[in-house]
């Protein structure tokens, strides 16, 4: 069976005690003040006229089935994992070029401020290899997040959409089918930043790329007539070596 | 008909060629099978998936990558020092020196002589006031001369833009990261439009059969007086009066 592992977060259940941050932060060692987790608030006033009340919405990498940052990075170092559906970063072979950063329209990403490549949330790869729960789902006191096989309709984060109505936080130009699902009204549900590809990368895909392969392409091209030439049609006529000997001899 | 040998190549010169063709090979290969993008992989997915494999995983090759174009670039650097007035000097000048009507004669002659033939060819440039003679060249022909500019700029690019995206991850900081990303950007382009360059000196030296006598060169060092008299005629006057 294939897996998806998934977020779902209850927001009626978020009261900004910020516990998941602080634990996603020591389980991970994320430097001070980068954040792979986080905790907005839509203050309903402002949406809902005598609402009265604050609403919080706790995010992270939203582990999209469409993600935007594979699609910025250069070498492949940014990964979706196949065998759980997770989108997961290999330290050794990214070199810090920051691309997939504005590709994420979620702010999901940073750039290691000690280790200089890109990071963001794992789901807690190495808690989940030791059999625990990403830190921020164990550690919340309210039991707003929910973590597990959305392909398995056994699991938890399945029981409770089968049960609930949910929502994705998307933004409309920038599609990415996230793998966090909303219960409980987490607020403005249409995100509000759209997906950048940096100038340079843009410049690599449109110009570049069909330059260079124009180029090189015509020089094959070449290559390959005159080798055909070289090799199916008589060698020029004896009068062409004729100049050479007279000059010379 | 004279069979006689001029020295054209010292041994230095013939390392540092066909070391810089072997590294040249292999920092492409992988090289290009560090684009896993499928939007800026030239030859598609196969070729990475197959570096990736050969090499156990992309950060194996990334790391060879960057340990080869180190070798490569300090090799070089050292060979480019060690006779900085012996032969760095007077190599530059010799690319870099242009003679604007002649150089441009032969370079307008030589396609036509490489498709047609020398007969029409010499019909073809008769409306120019030319006759099927190449004009003269040194001891690099316009075309080398050319190449060797495009060979060692895409070089020093290659080198510079690599020595960045290798400082990235150890030294520098987030807001020097555009430079970065336009490095990656700008080390394609430059193997790219090199490597097309790098085609036609292939093709010249080593399929063409009228280089012949150069490409076998660059294995023992000289070639036939004839033949250096031909390609080559200003070489062959200096060689000549200088009595070597």
């Amino acid at each position: 069976m294939k897996t998806q592992l998934a977020m779902v977060i209850d927001a009626s259940r978020c009261w900004d005690c910020k516990a998941c941050m602080a634990a996603c932060k020591t389980a991970n060692k994320v430097p001070e003040g980068q954040w792979r987790n986080w905790i907005k608030s839509v203050d309903l006033d402002l949406v809902e006229p005598g609402g009265g009340r604050l609403i919080f919405q706790p995010g992270n990498c939203m582990h999209c089935s469409e993600p935007l940052c594979i699609k910025a990075c250069p070498t492949g170092a940014t990964y979706r994992n196949e065998a759980d559906g997770t989108v997961l970063i290999n330290r050794e072979l990214c070199i810090g070029c920051g691309q997939c950063l504005p590709a994420c329209p979620y702010g999901a990403r940073f750039r290691h401020a000690e280790l200089r490549v890109a990071d963001k949330c794992d789901f807690c790869a190495e808690r989940r290899a030791a059999g625990l729960e990403p830190a921020c789902v164990a550690t919340c006191p309210t039991k707003a997040r929910a973590f597990g096989n959305l392909a398995d309709p056994e699991s938890e984060v399945a029981r409770l959409l089968k049960r609930n109505e949910s929502v994705q936080l998307v933004q409309a130009k920038s599609p990415t089918d996230p793998n966090i699902r909303y219960l409980g009204n987490p607020g403005r549900t249409d995100w509000p930043v759209e997906a950048q590809m940096p100038s340079a990368f843009g410049f690599w895909k449109n110009v570049a790329g069909p330059v260079v392969k124009i180029f090189v392409g015509f020089s094959a091209l070449g290559f390959g007539a005159m080798l055909a030439k070289q090799l199916f049609l008589p060698d020029h006529p004896e009068e062409d070596r004729q100049p050479e000997e007279k000059r010379h001899e | 008909m004279n069979n006689r040998m001029i020295r054209r190549h010292g041994p230095g010169g013939i390392f540092i060629h066909w070391f810089n063709a072997v590294c040249w090979f292999f920092l492409l290969a992988t090289g290009l099978g560090l684009i896993k993008n499928p939007d800026l992989q030239p030859l598609g997915p196969w070729w990475p998936n197959f570096m990736n494999s050969l090499f156990g995983g992309g950060e194996t090759l990334l790391a060879v990558h960057w340990g080869t174009g180190a070798v490569w670039a300090g090799i070089w650097l050292i060979f480019i020092l060690a006779g900085l007035l012996r032969y760095t000097a007077p190599f530059l000048r010799q690319i870099f020196s242009y003679h604007l009507s002649r150089d441009l004669e032969w370079m307008i002659k030589k396609p036509f002589q490489m498709i047609l033939g020398t007969k029409a060819m010499a019909a073809l440039v008769r409306p120019l006031g030319w006759d099927g003679n190449m004009p003269e060249q040194g001891f690099y022909n316009v075309g080398q001369k050319a190449a060797a500019v495009a060979m060692a700029a895409g070089g020093l690019v290659l080198v510079i833009t690599g020595v960045i995206m290798t400082l990235s991850k150890y030294f520098l900081s987030p807001n020097q990261v555009p430079m970065v990303q336009w490095s990656i950007t700008i080390h394609f382009i430059a193997a790219g439009l090199t490597f097309g360059v790098l085609l036609i000196h292939i093709y010249m030296a080593a399929v063409s059969r009228e280089e012949r006598p150069a490409f076998i060169s660059m294995f023992t060092g000289t070639v036939p007086e004839d033949y250096a008299a031909h390609h080559h005629g200003l070489w062959y006057e200096e060689v000549k009066n200088s009595g070597k």
